[in-house]
Parts: C-alpha cells; structure tokens; sequence
C-alpha cells in the first residue's frame, strides 16, 4: 500500500507548505491552477465513391501525416493462411503498374517521408509522413500503392523469406514466444489466435492468390478511411483526397460481413503452459484472458482498470519491481479489438523467480476484484491516462492514429475532445465491478517460457496442472501446441 | 505549410508545384527561441518558452557518463542514475513518481557513455514543484542500504533483458565492448554483474559528492512557462546549492588509431549469424560529423539506402542490416551491422558490405541521392522537435556535448551545406582497412569440436 501512504504523506506535506516559506524549502511547492486543453476538430466528408475522408489541421509543426485505413485486417486471415493479411498490406508498397518498389523507396525517401503499411488484427493500414510542402507528391504515391499494387511474385518470394527471418528472430526470445503462446491458447483457432504475421507452417503455404483475393475483397472505397493531419488546410487536404481517391472505383459487389465464426470462444479453465528453453536469458511470464471488445459500454471501466495494474507506479511494477527488485519491469494491457481482445499482465525475470513472478501476476489481478482501489489510489492512476493521452496527440502521427482508431469502430470523432471526462468519471466501484466481472484471475491462462530446471518444482508446488513443453517441439498452429510425433 | 494561395488553384497546380518543388526546396526550419544563462554556482539554465500545448518539460542534463565508472565498477554510473529516484534531502522513495506521475506527466532518465539526462513531463502547473524537486536531489541523496540492494537488483533484471535475453544483445554490447582498446568507452553502459555486486552504498554517496555539482549540470525547461518566473523559481531553488571547491575528474585517456584490422568471431544463442563492423570516428564535436550523418542516411536510412537495396533487396543475403554514426563526446564510432538470412554466409555479408562502402569511396554521390539523404535527416529532426521533451533534448546536447546550445538551431541547416565530395572524403579517410573491426557472431550450434575457435587475430596491435 505504497501508494496509499505515500498520498497521505503529499496531503500533509501540502499543508506544511502553507505554514513554512521563505527558509529552505523542505516540502514540494503547491500548483497554480491548471490550463484548461482543447484538441483540433477532425472535419469529414465521404466521396461518392464512398470513401471516408477525415481532416484534422496542426499547424505548428510543417509536417504532415496522411493514412489509409481498409477496416478489414488479420481477422480475416484464414487459420491455415496466417499472416495473409498482413503480408498484402506489406507488398502495397513493393510495386504498383507504375512504380517498382525500388522507385517507390527512391521516390518517397527522395521526399524525406516514411511510407509504411501493415495489417493490426482490425484494420490494414497505409501511411505516409513528409514534410508539409511534400504532401502532394506523398500522396500521389500513397494512392498508387493502395489502388494499383502487383504482387509480383518476386516481391512476394522476398518479403516471405523477410517474414520467415523476422519470425525467427522472434523465437528465439523469450517474451515473443511467451506471446505467441499465449494467443493461441487463449484463442485456439479463432480469428486472434494465430500470430498476426504467421507461422513458419503458414507463411510457406500463402500464394499469390490468397493474396489477391485480399486486396480484391477488402481493398475498396467503401471499406476505407482516409485520414489526414497536420499542417495542411482542409480545403487543400479534400481537394488532394479528391485528386488521389476520387476516381478509385466502389465495385458492385457488397462489402464483405464477417461470418459469425468469427467471434472469440469462451474463456476456458486456466491453463498453466511451461515453455522449456534452456538457453533463455531470462524467463518471460504472461498472465492471459479475454478482455473487451472496443465498443463495450465498460471501456473506460475497463482501461482505469488497466491503469491502476500498469505504468510504472502501476501495482504490478510496485510489487514485482519496486518492492522486490524482481523485474526491470512488469505491466499489463488491455486490447479492445472488434471482438474481444486479450487482456495480458506480462514481466521478464530471471530464470529463478519464474514462478513467483506469476503468482504475483495472479495475485495482483484477484486484488483488483477483492477491494474498490482507494481514492488516493485511484486518482493518480487517472491522471497517468489522461497525461498519456494528451502527450500522444501532441504529435501529427499520434493525432492521426488515434483519430483513425475512432473512426475504424464507428464511433464518434468528438471522442477526443470527451476522453478527459470520461476517465474523470469512472469511480473506485467500477473498477471493482469491472474487475469482477471481465478479469478473473482464476480462468486466465499463466505461460512461462525459459529455462524451467530453474523455475518448474517451483510452479508444480502452486499448480497442479502445469504443461511442460520442450522448445523444440513447440508447435504455434495448434491449441495443443506441440508437434505431433512423426517417425 | 503549404500555402493559401496554392491551393486556391486548381488541384492539377498544386501537385505540378509540388512535384516540382520536391528535389530543390530549402524547408523552413522552425528555429528554437531559448534564453541562456549561468547561476554563480556554475549551473546553466536554458529556457524555451512554448505555449503550444499546457505542458512543460523539464530536463537536467548532468556531464558524467558511463565513461566515468569508478575502476572495477563498470555500469554504476547507471546503477547511480536509478538511485536518484530514492530518497533524497526531502523526498522519499519514488516520490519523484508521486510529483510526475500522479499528476498525469512522466518521469525518466538515462545514462550514456558521456551524460547522464533526469528528465519530466508535466502539466505546465506544476513546474515550480518540479523545479524544487530537481533542486533536491542535486542538493543530496540519502538513501539506505535496503533501497541500494533492491534498485541493485531491478538493474540486473536490465542487464538480463537488455542483454541476455534477446537474441543478439551480446553481439551489440561485445562490439561496443571491442572497439576500444584504451578509452573507457570499452565498458558497457549496463556494466556487468560481478561489478554490479561489488559496488556498495559508500560509492553511492561518493559518486553524487563527486559529479552532482551545480556547474557539472544543465538545465533545460521547455514548453509553457513564464520566463520571469522560472529565473525567480530557478534562483530560489537552485541558487542556494554551493558549488565544491574540489577539482571536477575528467576522463583524459586518449582513444589510439587503429594500426590494423581486428577480426573477432564470438558464439551465442541466435539462431542466424549476425556480422559487425565499426571504424572509429573523431568525437562529435568534430566537422567531419555531419559528413559522417549524410553517409550514414546514404547506406543505412530506409529501403531506397544502400545497404538495404543490395543486402535485402537485391541480394537477399541478411534479414537486416544497419549503419549507425554513434557520437560520443570523445571518440566516435561508425557500425554497420547485420543479421543473415537463413543459411547465408557471415563472410558474403561482409563481403556485399565493403562492396557498399568501397563503391561510396570511388564514385561522388548523386545531387538526388545527396538531396534524399539530407531531406530524411531533416525531416527526422522535425519530427524529434514537435514535442517539447524533443526541443529540450536538441538543447541540452548541443549544450552539454557540442558546448552550444545555438547548434540546435544551425545544425540542420548545416547539415545542407555538406557537399558530395565532403561525404567522399570522409569514407575515403575513415572506412580503411587499418581503422576496421569485424565481429562474426555464430550460433553456439555451429562451433563444432574440430573447429578451432576463430579467436587469434584479437588486438593485433
């Protein structure tokens, strides 16, 4: 209860700094009154093409950021096609009827912008970021890359062979497998539960055709959202919207629903799955369940809730970092998706304190649901939200997310301008409720990947149910995670 | 900002215009407006007012790094960096946290091989507290042993997941560790374990009497404040701390040139080889810097560079592959590095990146490729300044490292005036044979029995 003391002690110290003054001051000084913060209006205006266009004007800084946004992204990657989603948002940018991907690195880099693209699990996106004189340019080719990509084959073998690498730096540490592991129990084959850019098994098996049928079925105007912001005047950022996008023809087909398998499964009984790695540096230690999906009317029960586990004064660093020195630092997350994301509580420790590490995890999460936070608690913890957000749309690209994830769920952009009340508003009896009601602790799923000689006497003495499985035969395409023996 | 009377035209115009415009144009660099000042005690204030958003930012900037360890106690000047969040003068433990944190700002710090940066965000309400606070823990720490072994032991949690735990984090800190032979740039900023357990609470104290000193440090604040009022809350608070009579230690050992190739091979738990090389550079207050920047950007920033499009792209011999100028106040270094691709050789890898290197020496660079490379480090330096933490930290290193905080301002600018042969020069001067190290890291499965050890060539010289 840090925390709680330490907040008594500011209360005091406040008062003692009414008393003494000029001598050497022993207590912080008081605030003066706070200035009151109002962020950019977003305007909008869909083309008849139906394209959503959305402006958001910034000008101290001569930048500008523009973004596509296809409301469509790993979700709807077929289980044995993982990564397809996210490897056609990543060729956009390697070849389009006229421009190589070599003209296009040239010619964006030429303008000093950034052009990037990938698939989140709700969305693929496109982007770019230059210079406020260079939009023009910027965009012509933001454009060329979303309407006209090739997927030749060559690009495709490359940047295959670009996700394989990637992957398998990836396993080779501890906290990726750990999260990898982690969605796939959690998940098993539904639409979150496969890494968002694949297996070693999938990405193998993606042809230019799946990849097509991607870009054919998602990549259209009335599935997406352009977004652009900075210092540029909305007249002139519809008029280059207009120019790029206008004629981007809305086929006749209907825009794709999502079939109904595509809803999380239920939460199952806690799994407790050991990951051995001898060789891992340090054990990385996962707490998972289902979370909430982004239009749940307790989101903002649901994100206090987060903030009073993380950040660095979060209980979860409190107790596994500052209390105990057991971690450079432990946090936890709570992705509100289309459906139901995961909410994950996470710390890297060495080898040894494995299992202490996840029964503090645990702890601290059935914590929450047994006691309302107090409100010297629970203030702080507000106010860590909304500095985050407000230092976040400091910056165009910050803006320009943020602006784009409202959009993407159909809610209201004005949101930005509400987010400060509405964390304001959430009480310590929310978070308890919610706490209650969307984290137990007892059905989530505990993964631990290293080096378990250290760890595992440990974890079998708190669990009964633990699952050992050897590195080697780990397997990420199926909920049993383990190869199947072949001899 | 692209102008009103554009794009009153037709949309056809502004894009001609636009095209146009794009190899040529000079961008307007938004300028930094700062105040300068030093207290009698020798503390430097640097402020920079900006009512863009209620916020301020608050960095002190004090001159010891890293390369200022106490012998036998490699990385405890960031060891010393985590203790100044316990307790001090007026403060308990983390109430740094409560004052930042609580309040909807942050806090942070870090620790390089030159400089040791504390660093807050707050609402713009709370700089005097915030000023206070800074002023406390110059003014003197007073922490306990239980504190001491608990931050010890968060600091070797840092070390296992900065270094143990990813896959390549060995190789970047042997390449460090190897580049110098005599500077104590050789050691690691994270240290090591066994000097981490050695160090005690009496170098603790020792070190904060030795380095936090009024004129060893900086203070930058930028963001929305009144000037009068931070000088009256600056001088209240800061004014008061003495400055020590005692000499102020500085690092004199001078890096040696190189007199030769060093070629290293090292093993590890990755599972592709990865290959680094470093050249040693002047320090960064050195003219040849920006030089060394543009031909950084010209092999290593973005797909259209150089080492990407032959190694990645064209190729296909590594996964991914970086060149990085690393300054430092003393010596510098120049890296390029590598991970291969599966079953690729370490040895064509570093064969395709002297390739690149050579290939920058022999021909001058094209005025586009030249115009590329400076528009991409300018726009990076926009898009470091559009918060004011970012103003703050152009400040406080051209103040501390480059010994003026006006190169904030005419750095970028700069940067412009470097000419292709200039970038010639430089590699052809610094990317020699004789000034090379090569660091091969294997797999640990691939050092077999009947291999020796590539280990013979190290420190030739």
């Amino acid at each position: 209860m840090t925390t709680v003391r330490l907040a008594t002690i500011m209360a005091i110290i406040v008062l003692l700094a009414l008393v003494v003054a000029a001598q050497t001051q022993t207590t912080p000084p008081l605030p003066s009154t706070p200035r009151s913060v109002s962020f950019p209006k977003p305007i909008e205006r869909t083309l008849p093409n139906g394209l959503r266009v959305i402006v958001v004007e910034r000008h101290n800084t001569p930048l500008v950021s523009a973004m596509l946004v296809i409301k469509n992204g790993g979700e709807v990657d077929p289980l044995e096609l993982a990564g397809v989603s996210d490897l056609t948002a990543n060729l956009l940018t390697k070849g389009t009827t006229t421009r190589s991907a070599t003209r296009i690195a040239q010619e964006v880099e030429g303008l000093g912008g950034l052009l990037d693209s990938g698939a989140q699990w709700d969305s693929s996106r496109v982007s770019v970021g230059v210079m406020s004189e260079k939009i023009g340019p910027a965009m012509s080719i933001l454009a060329d890359v979303a309407r006209q990509p090739t997927f030749k084959n060559d690009e495709i073998e490359r940047l295959r062979q670009q996700y394989i690498d990637s992957l398998t730096l990836a396993l080779d540490e501890p906290g990726s497998i750990a999260r990898f592991v982690g969605t796939k129990v959690l998940y098993g084959d539904g639409p979150y539960g496969h890494p968002i850019s694949g297996t070693l098994e999938s990405l193998k098996r993606i042809s230019r055709s799946d990849i097509l049928k991607i870009h054919r079925l998602f990549y259209r105007p009335d599935n997406a959202i352009l977004l652009i912001g900075g210092d540029i005047n909305s007249t002139a950022g519809f008029s280059l919207a207009t120019r790029f996008f206008g004629g981007w023809l809305k086929p006749r087909t209907p825009v794709p629903t999502l079939s109904a398998a595509n809803k999380a499964t239920d939460q199952r009984t806690g799994r407790v799955v050991v990951i051995d790695k001898p060789d891992a540096g340090q054990a990385a230690v996962f707490l998972i369940r289902r979370g909430i999906d982004r239009k749940d009317s307790d989101y903002y029960r649901g994100i206090v809730t987060n903030s009073v586990l993380n950040g660095y004064s979060g209980r979860l660093n409190q107790e596994i970092r500052i209390k105990r020195g057991l971690s450079y630092g432990a946090g936890s997350s709570l992705d509100a998706r289309r459906n139901v994301g995961p909410f994950v509580a996470v710390a890297q420790t060495k080898n040894e304190s494995g299992a202490e590490v996840a029964d503090l995890l645990k702890s601290e999460v059935e914590r929450l649901s047994s006691a309302p936070p107090a409100d010297a608690e629970l203030t702080p913890r507000k106010a860590v939200l909304i500095g985050d957000f407000s230092r976040n749309l400091e910056t165009v690209n910050g803006l320009v997310s943020r602006i784009s994830s409202l959009a993407l769920h159909g809610l209201s952009l004005d949101e930005i301008n509400r987010y400060i009340d509405n964390v304001q508003r959430i009480t310590a009896a929310d978070v308890q409720r919610f706490a209650n009601m969307k984290l137990d602790a007892k059905s989530s799923d505990i993964i631990i990947v290293g080096n378990s000689k250290a760890f595992l006497p440990d974890l079998q003495k708190r669990y009964a149910n633990v699952e050992v499985i050897p590195f080697a035969e780990l397997d990420l395409n199926t909920r049993l995670l383990k190869k199947k023996q072949v001899q | 900002m692209i102008r009103e009377s554009l794009i009153q035209t037709a949309a056809i115009a502004v894009i001609i215009l636009t095209l146009h415009s794009a190899a040529a144009t000079q961008t307007r660099m938004p300028q930094i407006q700062f105040s300068d000042r030093t207290l009698k005690n020798g503390l430097r204030v640097i402020g920079a007012p900006d009512h863009s958003s209620p916020t301020v930012s608050i960095q002190v900037w004090y001159h010891v790094g890293s390369k200022d360890d106490p012998n036998q106690r490699s990385g405890f000047a960031h060891l010393f960096e985590h203790m100044m969040f316990k307790s001090t003068r007026n403060m308990k433990s983390e109430m740094m946290d409560r004052l930042t944190e609580d309040v909807g700002g942050f806090n942070n710090a870090f620790t390089s091989d030159d400089v040791t940066v504390y660093y807050e965000v707050v609402p713009s309400n709370y700089l005097e507290t915030l000023i206070w606070a800074e002023a406390d823990r110059l003014a003197g720490l007073n922490v306990d042993d239980t504190n001491f072994k608990s931050e010890r032991d968060v600091v070797k949690e840092e070390y296992r997941e900065s270094v143990l735990a990813p896959p390549y984090g060995r190789f970047e800190f042997l390449l460090q560790q190897r580049s110098y032979l005599a500077h104590p740039y050789m050691r690691p900023t994270i240290g090591s374990i066994e000097d981490l357990d050695a160090a005690s609470l009496k170098d603790v104290q020792d070190f904060h009497a030795t380095y936090y000193r009024p004129d060893n440090a900086t203070l930058v604040v930028v963001g929305d404040f009144d000037p009068k009022q931070l000088d009256a809350w600056v001088d209240k608070y800061f004014g008061p701390i003495a400055k020590p009579d005692r000499v102020l230690p500085r690092v004199g050992i001078k890096e040696p040139a190189r007199k030769g190739e060093v070629r290293l091979t090292e093993y590890g738990i990755n599972d592709l080889p990865s290959v680094g090389l470093t050249f040693l550079t002047p320090g960064q207050s050195d003219a040849d810097t920006d030089a060394l920047d543009v031909a950084q950007a010209i092999l290593g920033v973005g797909e259209s560079s150089r080492l990407y499009h032959a190694l990645v792209y064209e190729q296909q011999l590594v996964a991914e592959v970086a060149a990085r100028a690393d300054s430092r106040e003393d010596a510098s270094l120049f890296l390029v590095s590598a991970v291969l691709s599966e079953g690729k050789k370490p040895a064509d890898a570093e064969r395709s990146i002297l390739a690149e290197i050579k290939r920058l020496q022999d021909v001058p660079v094209s005025a586009a490729e030249l115009d590329k490379a400076k528009n991409q480090l300018i726009t990076n330096g926009l898009r470091e300044r559009e918060t004011s933490d970012g103003k703050a930290l152009a400040l406080g290193e051209a103040a501390v490292l480059l010994g003026d905080p006006k190169r904030a301002n005419t750095d970028l600018a700069r940067l412009q005036s470097v000419s292709a042969a200039d970038v010639q020069r430089v590699m052809r001067k610094y990317f020699t044979e004789a000034n090379r190290l090569v660091l091969y890291y294997l797999p640990e499965a691939s050092r077999t029995g009947n291999l020796h050890r590539d280990r013979t060539r190290k420190e030739v010289n």
